[in-house]
């Protein structure tokens, strides 16, 4: 650790802001929150947070920056961080392209700045004990794994908007589509196929990938009706068996209570230690000299790569090879 | 007395069915095994001891017999030609899944069961489940809105126990023909027929490489109506699972959320020395799917699911080995053309 507090620019103070800045003020961060809405009430609610007026104003002398706009700011956030010579984390999807991204992963290697996405589920407790099974060769060599993530429909427009978020798949299903990276190894083809209710903003697509293993992943996401329960499971099969998860099966507390709102927001209830606030020590002691994450900026990359590919096989209804993914299939 | 054959004790269901049958008042059942090999374990007449079944030496005993209903458990490409020939004496047909290796023989059965005027049926059990049944309702109460999407998982063990069912020649291919068609029969019944448009697939065989079948399989669905499905159909349980394997169903709708597990009546824990215990209880499916086929055979009504919906399932089947061959979506309508008479 550094002999001072880290100086933190929180970029943003929407819906995944609130643990981010939790997470800063249990590292003891100094916090600086900078965003077109939201700030004060966000400060006003965080240990050592200040609102702060500026985007300047918030990379001055910071030590890191962690931002929680909507995907479409991230480029730009991104390249003043690096301007700025200031280490970032920026939440996932890293940019709504693979094209974008990866400017902005080589943006940040020629400045050298340190670049990390926020794909926090590879610090989830239960996708880290399966990954830790997995590299201990305990399932054999991965056959099929199966992933799905439920839960209440976002309720900011943005997300709603393909072109702005790319919808569930980009900004919901990465999660999973990097747990099947990061499982299985790369990715050949996507196949996908999306259902959308008529009103309301739900929607739910399914994507099958195959991996250049020969392996086969299925990721679904689901943005159901406000009120959905937030719910997360896994089935990988391998040679060596199986290992299955559900995160609403063995809760490690249930208050079955009158107005006690369970776990139906955008986020999933968690343990004691928060996985946003194990990613962000990982990327903060990581800028202090320590240990590279078990993430990198290129990990982004290839989630929006097949997420975008997920997205084209929805729109032209065939199957998409990342080879090829700008050019309609053969 | 409802006289009911069986043809063929290859799939192992037909001793659940001769359990359901025995139970019955007012029925006699005869079995043949015409293609059994001499003295193989768990066929022929030895293996109808305490069935109440009384035994046919032939193919043309147990036709001569003239039962009112016949039950197809033969491997799954000789289901064709048993259907024919029991439907030529005037039996109504209960056909074990998958209805035919091709698209061509559903059709030809269909035609043969529409010539004589007599019903075939398909034998997916697990539309009777009581899972099944609570679900189906629910959904067209509306509890969850308008049906957008369905995961289905339809797991199990590489059947080891018979083993045509890994003999691309006998069985007509592994995982993909094995268990795609249950969770389509689902969707068959949940969409009331709806027609399935597009499907693509892959299949692999990491699991089991020995295997001369693809051993594990994803297979996306899409339906004229705008549902879309994907069914893990892989033999995917390790070889020591405590049962054979299962079936769920997670179904997203426009105004919520619904799943079942047709095997989840049980109980799970922790025997010394026996391992892992799964212990199911609740209603028998095989028993409901048998008394539905009575009721058929007595009636004479259309069955539930009847050869049209095994016929869909076949073509999903087909379009997804298509799919794995070519790397591309099929459309149902490119298999069903490929299959037409010229």
């Amino acid at each position: 650790m550094g002999t001072h507090p880290p100086v933190v620019a929180l970029l943003g103070a929407g819906g995944i802001a609130a643990p981010h800045a939790l997470g800063w003020a249990a590292l003891g961060a100094q916090l600086r929150i900078h965003s077109v809405n939201g700030a004060e009430a966000l400060a006003a609610a965080t240990p050592g947070a200040v609102a702060v007026g500026s985007l300047e104003e918030a990379l001055d002398g910071a030590d890191v920056v962690d931002i929680c706009t909507p995907t479409t700011v991230h480029p730009a956030h991104v390249r003043a961080a690096v301007a700025a010579g200031v280490d970032t984390f920026c939440e996932k999807p890293l940019a709504r392209t693979a094209a974008e991204a990866q400017e902005l992963v080589d943006l940040a290697d020629a400045a050298g700045v340190k670049l990390l996405p926020g794909h926090v589920v590879r610090w989830f407790p239960a996708y880290e004990r399966l990954h830790a099974a997995v590299e201990n060769g305990d399932l054999g060599d991965l056959a099929v794994l199966r992933f799905s993530r439920t839960g209440s429909r976002p309720d900011r427009p943005w997300f709603h908007d393909v072109e702005l978020s790319g919808g569930i798949v980009l900004d919901q299903m990465i999660h999973d589509l990097d747990q099947a990276l990061w499982l299985a190894g790369d990715v050949t083809e996507v196949t996908a196929q999306q259902s959308r209710g008529t009103e309301d903003h739900v929607v739910t697509a399914q994507a099958v990938l195959t991996h250049v293993s020969g392996a086969l992943s299925y990721v679904t996401g689901t943005w159901g009706p406000v009120g959905t329960t937030f719910r997360t499971t896994f089935e990988i099969a391998g040679t060596g068996g199986l290992l299955q998860h559900d995160s609403t099966a063995q809760p490690e507390v249930t208050i079955d209570a009158r107005d006690v709102g369970g776990s139906t927001g955008l986020l999933p209830p968690t343990g004691a230690v928060s996985p946003y606030q194990l990613i962000l020590a990982d990327f903060l002691a990581w800028t202090q000299g320590g240990p590279r994450p078990r993430l990198t900026a290129a990990d982004g990359v290839s989630a929006v790569r097949v997420a975008e590919a997920a997205l084209e096989s929805i729109t032209t209804g065939r199957t998409v090879r990342l080879a090829e993914q700008n050019e309609v299939s053969a | 007395m409802t006289r009911i054959g069986i043809i063929s004790l290859a799939h192992g269901h037909a001793f659940s069915y001769l359990r359901s049958l025995a139970a019955t008042a007012g029925v006699e059942i005869r079995v043949a095994d015409p293609d059994a090999a001499p003295g193989e374990a768990g066929r022929g007449a030895a293996a109808l001891e305490g069935t109440g079944a009384t035994w046919a030496d032939s193919l043309e005993d147990l036709l001569g017999w003239e039962p009112d209903g016949v039950i197809v458990c033969s491997e799954n490409s000789r289901h064709r030609g048993y259907t024919e020939a029991a439907l030529a004496v005037g039996a109504h047909v209960l056909c074990e899944k998958p209805i035919a290796t091709s698209v061509a023989d559903a059709q030809a059965m269909i035609a043969a069961a529409e010539t004589v005027d007599r019903r075939l049926m398909i034998a997916h059990p697990v539309r009777y489940s009581d899972a099944f049944v609570r679900l189906r309702s629910a959904i067209e109460r509306g509890d969850v809105g308008e049906l957008l999407a369905v995961t289905g998982t339809n797991n199990g063990k590489i059947p080891g126990d018979r083993a045509w069912f890994t003999d691309p020649d006998l069985a007509g291919g592994g995982a993909v023909t094995d268990h795609t068609v249950h969770v389509a029969d689902l969707m068959d019944a949940l969409l009331d027929g709806d027609a399935p448009v597009a499907v693509s697939a892959r299949s692999h065989r990491l699991l089991h490489p020995e295997a001369a079948v693809e051993t594990a399989g994803l297979v996306q669905v899409r339906y004229a109506g705008g549902v879309v499905v994907t069914i893990d159909c892989s033999w995917s349980r390790p070889p020591d699972y405590p049962t054979w394997g299962g079936l769920t169903l997670e179904v997203v709708g426009s105004a919520g959320l619904a799943r079942m597990d047709a095997f989840g009546t049980r109980l799970d824990g922790h025997l010394t020395g026996r391992g892992q215990a799964w212990f199911a209880y609740g209603p028998d499916m095989d028993a409901a799917l048998i008394a539905e086929f009575l009721d058929v055979v007595r009636t004479g009504r259309r069955p539930h699911p009847d050869g049209h919906a095994g016929l869909r399932g076949a073509a999903i089947v087909a379009a997804a080995y298509e799919s794995v061959r070519t790397g591309d979506v099929v459309t149902i309508e490119q298999v069903l053309e490929a299959s037409r008479p010229t």
